[in-house]
């Protein structure tokens, strides 16, 4: 096929369409990477839809005027724009329109300042841009092919590829960006969409329509290496996310800014996009009536559609669950503090339920675990004295198989959890792991809450105290006296390893210190400090 | 009759300098490099024109060669041992199996089959004997670290073990010629337990080997301690050579048993 050096009305059309039939293989996969800004699986097919309308009324407009056909792809991507990205995706449509104002035919250089205006408008309608989303791929993209347009091979598909290539760079990255996207270990999927929609225009370019026919658009790869056997389903207990509320608000000398302006505090996630005839709102609410009784003060409401995200959150959950990789035995831990969070979950436990001391997690928040992961055989790891009995009310509320391994430490848990036997049964591995428990010791080091006498020690409240699993052992000045006298009543001659995760209120120097501490005094052991981030234990210390 | 065994050396790579796997470079020479040098070393399968060499050098002297590769899951070797046989210019039956494992788990296949040529066995039987054994071969590894398995993409299996934050020794067996995560254990201790109670958990040995990267005393002690199964002086105890140890890294020690056939 020849070097396409412009591209008239006829051909933009052909090359969106294709890019939608594109989309339209991955969307969904790409709703299953929903996380941001709220977990409800749709932003796949919000995109596709919002493209469909697009092409619908491209395809309405006669002639070969590229630029009457960006305009109509803009109009159809605003009158259907479905969801947060399919709002966005239509700002992009609209500053691609804009950036091919009067042009019968575009060439690379005019792709290239099209899309930077599609960048700006993107953001514009956003009232609270985040980076790591949609915006920064188109944003990269954007980048990218302004520079390539600014060297010798600046035709359109040398442009397009540049823009292809930043984008999937930009998509890779965003759980870099944006903490969420890191924690369930998947790639931004409105930013996922908006590259599968380059790359089918891409591919459109290159002549290779026929050969999409038989191929999958890739779902990228995030740069961060994915942690634990299975993406991380934060616990979400009952977090109300609202409605999820859209509509085409028409009337006359409509004010985005205006609009935008007076919805800004009655909800997440506000997009106001469009002209003075014609606006697309789109706003995550508890209070829908409330907007639409502004709304309809200003003009009429079209194509009005409410959803309750809360029931969408537990199809996305569900939608995840068949998703995820089928892992035979999950482990469900019971852990507190984002740092031994981290821990567990970078040791293969499926499932992490925040809590611990002073903060015991209800049955049905274990219940909850269990029913989100994909195994139905689930080992729980409790962590905690007080969590073992509630754990063990779990079985006879679920038809899955569950084992509860008594640990009452977070060491305790991390030598369970490591001993998990990959070519061992469920029974086998649940036996192994309580065997394990025992190989190691642990110490925890707080301060005492109130003036006691225990064991024959004499404490004073706010004193630093010291246990041996569980047990009150020492008190003294500092965490370095009460660890130096728990640590002379451990028989250290067959220990290797001893671990000091340091609270969320220990700095790490001081923790380097205590480790300092042990290295001097017993050469012969490995010391590693890691931060636990655990609330109440200033350390928490494992000896193995 | 006479039975040889020939090595073909794949490439270790430091940069810009290339060498052929203890021909060019010592194990001492590269695990000094490995443990100091900034370069990461990568490696590569030798081409299909270098086992043709070998067989047509070969050929010369035998009418029979069987070529027995590392797995095809973690090398292209065994592509370049059966694209070679196609290259030849001498005269001359070529067999080329997958062992479908490395290190001394291949090793003690090989030398099996040697002992079986020695016998007088001939290469189809042998290459269906080869088959058999390879069962019987168990391959397990603690490394401690999977990072320069990660590195070299030969991670198989293992990958969902990737990103502890905890330092852990991991324990990797061979299946369906890719690595598989056994179990992990943080004690170095425990894990060399863990190695012991595999070879004693068989009853028929025929062969055994121990093999480190960078602990020679470890793999010492373990094989005066393998003692008490099997008799010691029949084990053998090697250093893993360059090109695999590229990807198991320093700090690694491995067991093979291979089983006796049962009769």
């Amino acid at each position: 096929m020849k070097k396409p050096d412009t591209i008239n009305g006829q051909e933009l059309k052909e090359m969106v369409a294709t890019a939608t039939s594109w989309l339209e293989k991955s969307a969904s996969d790409i709703d299953a990477l929903n996380v941001f800004p709220v977990p409800d699986g749709d932003t796949g097919t919000n995109m596709l839809l919002t493209m469909r309308s697009s092409v619908d009324e491209a395809y309405q407009t006669d002639g070969s005027n590229a630029s009457l056909v960006a305009q109509s792809i803009a109009k159809g991507a605003l009158m259907g724009a479905r969801g947060n990205s399919g709002v966005i995706l239509s700002q992009i449509w609209r500053g691609l329109a804009q950036g091919l104002a009067n042009k019968e035919t575009f060439n690379g250089i005019d792709f290239a300042d099209a899309l930077q205006q599609a960048s700006t408008m993107a953001y514009r309608g956003i009232s609270n841009p985040v980076e790591g989303t949609i915006l920064t791929v188109v944003k990269e993209a954007s980048a990218a092919s302004k520079a390539q347009a600014a060297s010798e091979d600046n035709d359109i598909l040398s442009v397009m590829e540049a823009a292809v290539n930043a984008a999937n760079e930009s998509v890779a990255n965003t759980p870099t960006l944006l903490p969420v996207l890191r924690e369930a270990g998947v790639v931004d999927a409105g930013g996922q969409g908006l590259y599968t929609i380059l790359e089918g225009a891409l591919r459109y370019l290159r002549g290779e329509a026929e050969q999409m026919q038989f191929r999958k658009p890739q779902i990228i790869a995030s740069n961060i290496p994915q942690m634990g056997r299975l993406p991380h389903i934060p616990a979400v207990d009952e977090v109300p996310f609202g409605y999820c509320t859209e509509f085409l608000l028409k009337g006359e000398e409509l004010n985005p800014d205006t609009v935008r302006t007076r919805l800004k505090k009655k909800g997440q996630s506000l997009i106001v996009v469009g002209d003075e005839n014609t606006l697309r709102v789109h706003i995550h609410t508890e209070k829908p009536g409330a907007i639409i009784n502004y709304a309809t003060s200003l003009g009429t409401m079209h194509q009005v559609n409410i959803r309750n995200m809360d029931e969408q959150h537990q199809d996305f959950l569900e939608m995840q669950k068949e998703r995820s990789l089928s892992v035979d035995i999950a482990t469900l831990a019971v852990v507190s503090g984002d740092g031994l969070s981290d821990v567990f979950t970078s040791l293969g436990a499926t499932y992490i339920v925040p809590g611990g001391q002073t903060m015991n997690p209800s049955t049905k928040d274990l219940l909850q675990g269990v029913r989100a992961v994909a195994s139905d055989k689930v080992i729980i790891l409790p962590n905690n004295k007080n969590v073992v009995p509630t754990a063990e009310q779990v079985q006879a509320l679920t038809e899955k198989r569950i084992e509860v391994v008594p640990t009452v430490s977070a060491p305790q848990g991390i030598a369970a959890l490591l001993t998990f036997d990959y070519e061992a049964d469920f029974e086998t591995n649940a036996q192994l792991m309580k065997e394990a428990t025992s190989t190691v010791k642990t110490i925890e080091i707080t301060q005492a809450v109130r003036s006691t006498q225990l064991n024959g020690l004499s404490i004073k409240k706010k004193q630093t105290i010291g246990l041996l699993d569980g047990e009150l052992l020492a008190a003294g000045n500092n965490a370095i006296d009460v660890l130096n006298k728990i640590l002379a009543k451990i028989d250290l001659e067959r220990s290797e390893i001893i671990t000091i995760y340091h609270g969320a209120d220990t700095k790490p120097a001081q923790a380097e210190q205590v480790s300092a501490h042990i290295k001097e005094q017993h050469p012969q052991l490995q010391v590693e400090v890691i931060r636990g981030g655990q609330p109440y234990y200033n350390y928490i210390v494992s000896i193995e | 009759m006479t039975v040889k065994i020939v090595i073909v050396p794949l490439t270790v790579i430091f940069g810009h300098e290339s060498f052929l796997d203890r021909v060019t470079i010592t194990t001492d020479e590269f695990y000094y490099r490995l443990t100091h040098d900034s370069v990461w070393p990568t490696t590569t399968q030798p081409a299909p024109s270098v086992f043709a060499d070998i067989y047509d050098k070969q050929a010369e002297e035998t009418e029979e060669i069987l070529a027995i590769t590392l797995s095809s899951k973690m090398s292209g070797t065994y592509e370049s041992a059966l694209n070679a046989k196609s290259l030849i210019t001498k005269k001359c039956r070529i067999e080329v199996i997958d062992s479908l494992t490395v290190g001394m788990g291949l090793g003690l296949i090989v030398i099996a089959a040697a002992k079986q040529a020695q016998s007088g066995v001939k290469l189809d039987e042998l290459s269906k004997w080869v088959q058999r054994a390879m069962s019987r071969s168990h391959f397990i590894v603690c490394l401690d670290t999977l990072k320069y398995l990660a590195k070299g993409g030969r991670i198989g299996k293992a990958k969902e073990l990737l990103g502890s934050l905890l330092s852990v020794k991991q324990l990797l067996s061979v299946k369906d010629g890719e690595l598989a995560p056994l179990t992990r254990f943080r004690s170095q201790a425990a894990s060399i337990d863990y190695l012991y109670n595999f070879a004693a958990g068989f009853t028929n040995i025929e062969e055994m080997a121990v093999e480190h990267t960078t602990l020679p005393d470890e793999a010492d002690k373990l094989t005066e301690r393998l003692g008490a199964i099997y008799p010691k002086e029949n084990i053998y105890r090697s250093t893993v050579s360059p090109v695999l140890g590229t990807h198991a890294g320093p700090g690694a020690l491995a067991i093979t048993v291979l089983e006796a056939e049962k009769k």
